[in-house]
């Protein structure tokens, strides 16, 4: 497959069409939301200190959709973990709208793999949960904006299910509603399609797109899955693993507003394979032998057998 | 329908039908046993009751005698041509059917105490149950506090566990005396006892579910702005709820089971009364009752515990409670009149 898209005439994903180059104008013109400097991230283990972030630096833009990408143990879920500050670094800096950020807080929303939906409370109750710890509006406008935001989900006549009563797409939905609820000024959501089937997953991605489109907020998206990534996103950051640092940032050609059918688009093929290749390099090089023997009778191959 | 349906499987659940049956069989089989043993001679009745006496000198009517005694004794007064003796084949006084236990355990709550002062039955009864319902309340009163705080804060856990961990292994009934000596002989030391063998057990066993509370949770709380009290009430509580509650119905059984060693220090009272003094009667049916008794209250306060927990916690299973359904049905009207 892969040989065969690269005997095409493919255009470099550093091509731009006049409207993606406007959009990046746009978006580079809009105020930082995160700046993230020389993030590192050491730990102990039984073979000495390992690295695992060393001096990761980036800035996200207001309204921008990023997605982060890269080897599994390049440390994608660590740097978000960070990000959220569930997680210390060991060196660094996270400024978000130019304050430093020290402890977890309401203000990066947070979207987990792991369903994480109270499972004692209802849908209803698990969305008014950060409006009720805010302290900021009383009970009855919370259960207002909470139903709202069931609403934009597509969710509000489930309001008063349990968790356990709804799909694990479904439980993602109400779990990014509960984080938009807040009001945060990033949304880090980590691999949170990752546990789902193809299908919901393809969904989610319509519904996640759908909701950015129409709500002011920025995102960060892990992600191992590249055509998610370049679907949804407006950058790309790959890390490289051992120790996990920025190997580039690419701005992803693809017009917006995006639809399944750019899948096969030109812009989108060059982008994903980029991307694989970045990941995944000298992939001939790096493939395990098979010794496998052969097993069966010649004559059966193709499902016939000996004698019919 | 679907699938068959067999006896054994692996882990999983049986139908409906067989898990009652059994249920039902699990009581109804030692019952059988009980009452073959009673009933049918053949099985062991070892002794003999006599029912007259005929010429022996020895034993009286309504002795009860080991059955080779009674055939030495009936051959030699047949040798000596004398009238034998005759009796009924029983088994031993200590060994009541069915029947007496029953009948033991109607008359025992009718009959009046055999001494003025003394307390009726039912009054050992609620007596032993306060008594049980106080330490247990004392211990949980600061036992699951603590517990919890161990679970959430290393620093709680590592001030009191280690400790804690020694002192459980003291015999709960060791402090008996000293516990009269400290608090009187009435029901004070009783109580303390119960709460000396819950508590410690209680510290360690509420930490360690609480510790099983899923860090994610607290996690994605935090991403929500929650901070520590929130966490504690909003998070980890209700998360380890069901749990806690599994718990404490299984410490309230260990709780019974120190109650008859608390029962018997310093004066004497409750079932265990009751029972010491049935047994010096020799009327063994009224103790196999008193025991039942027991066995009767503890299994239904566990049943009953079981019943509400279901309800408490049916979120577990994504249903609605009882009480929150009615208070669902309430606030639609509210949301309707929103629209």
């Amino acid at each position: 497959m892969n040989s065969l898209v690269n005997n095409l005439a493919l255009p470099s994903y550093k091509e731009q069409s006049p409207e993606v180059k406007a959009w990046f104008d746009r978006l580079k013109q809009q105020p930082v939301v995160l700046e993230i400097n020389n993030v590192s991230k050491e730990f102990e283990s039984e073979s000495g200190p390992q690295q695992v972030l060393k001096d990761v630096s980036f800035k996200v833009h207001k309204r921008e959709f990023m997605s982060i990408i890269g080897p599994s143990g390049c440390g994608k879920s660590t740097l978000i973990r960070i990000l959220a500050c569930l997680e210390e670094m060991s060196d660094g800096m996270i400024l978000l709208d130019k304050f430093p950020v020290r402890e977890p807080g309401a203000d990066r929303g947070m979207v987990f793999q792991k369903y994480t939906l109270f499972p004692w409370l209802t849908v209803k109750k698990n969305v008014m949960f950060g409006l009720e710890a805010s302290g900021e509006m009383g009970k009855f406008e919370s259960e207002r904006m909470a139903l709202q935001w069931l609403d934009i989900v597509g969710l509000k006549k489930y309001a008063d299910h349990y968790p356990a009563q709804l799909s694990g797409g479904m439980q993602q939905r109400v779990a990014i509603a509960r984080a938009l609820a807040n009001k945060p000024k990033v949304l880090l959501m980590d691999e949170p399609f990752g546990a789902l089937d193809a299908q919901t997953r393809a969904k989610m991605q319509e519904y996640l797109l759908h909701i950015w489109e129409n709500i002011d907020i920025t995102i960060i998206f892990i992600t191992h899955d590249l055509e998610e990534a370049v679907y949804l996103s407006d950058r790309v950051l790959v890390l490289k693993a051992n120790p996990g640092e920025v190997q580039e940032i690419i701005e992803v050609p693809v017009p917006r507003p995006r639809s399944p059918e750019q899948f096969l688009s030109p812009e989108f093929l060059s982008t994903k394979i980029y991307l694989e290749q970045l990941i995944h390099p000298k992939l001939e090089e790096t493939r395990d032998e098979f010794k496998v023997l052969r097993m069966i009778a010649k004559d059966m191959q193709g499902g016939r057998v000996g004698n019919g | 329908m679907k699938k068959p349906d067999k006896w054994f499987v692996f882990i999983k659940e049986i139908a409906p039908g067989k898990r009652r049956g059994l249920t039902v069989l699990s009581f109804v089989l030692p019952l059988l046993i009980w009452s073959a043993i009673s009933y049918i001679p053949a099985l062991w009745h070892p002794e003999v009751r006599i029912d007259e006496v005929g010429d022996t000198i020895y034993f009286e009517e309504g002795d009860r005698v080991d059955i080779e005694t009674f055939r030495l004794e009936n051959a030699k007064l047949k040798a000596a041509g004398d009238e034998v003796m005759s009796g009924t084949r029983v088994n031993p006084v200590y060994f009541p059917a069915p029947h007496k236990v029953a009948q033991a355990l109607y008359y025992a709550f009718i009959t009046p105490p055999q001494r003025t002062g003394e307390a009726w039955f039912h009054q050992s009864v609620i007596h032993s149950v306060k008594v049980v319902f106080w330490g247990f309340f004392l211990s949980s009163l600061f036992g699951v506090p603590l517990g919890i705080l161990c679970g959430v804060f290393r620093f709680f856990s590592k001030l009191t566990e280690p400790f804690i961990e020694f002192f459980r292994y003291f015999p709960a009934p060791v402090f008996g005396a000293l516990a009269v000596a400290i608090l009187g002989i009435n029901d004070a030391p009783k109580v303390a006892i119960i709460f000396i063998g819950t508590f410690f057990q209680q510290v360690l066993v509420i930490a360690n579910t609480t510790r099983t509370v899923e860090y994610s949770m607290i996690e994605a709380a935090q991403t929500l702005g929650a901070k520590t009290g929130r966490l504690l009430f909003k998070v980890v509580i209700p998360a380890c709820l069901p749990k806690l509650y599994m718990d404490m119905r299984i410490l309230l059984g260990w709780a019974w089971t120190y109650l008859i060693v608390a029962e018997v220090v310093g004066t004497s009272t409750g079932i265990s009364w009751f029972i010491n003094q049935q047994a010096k009667y020799r009327l063994f049916e009224n103790v196999y009752a008193a025991i039942l008794v027991l066995g009767f209250i503890g299994l239904g306060t566990d049943m009953l515990l079981a019943l509400i927990g279901r309800s408490l916690f049916a979120w577990e299973e994504g249903k609605h409670s009882f009480w929150s359904r009615r208070r669902n049905r309430s606030q639609e009207s509210i949301g309707e009149d929103d629209e």
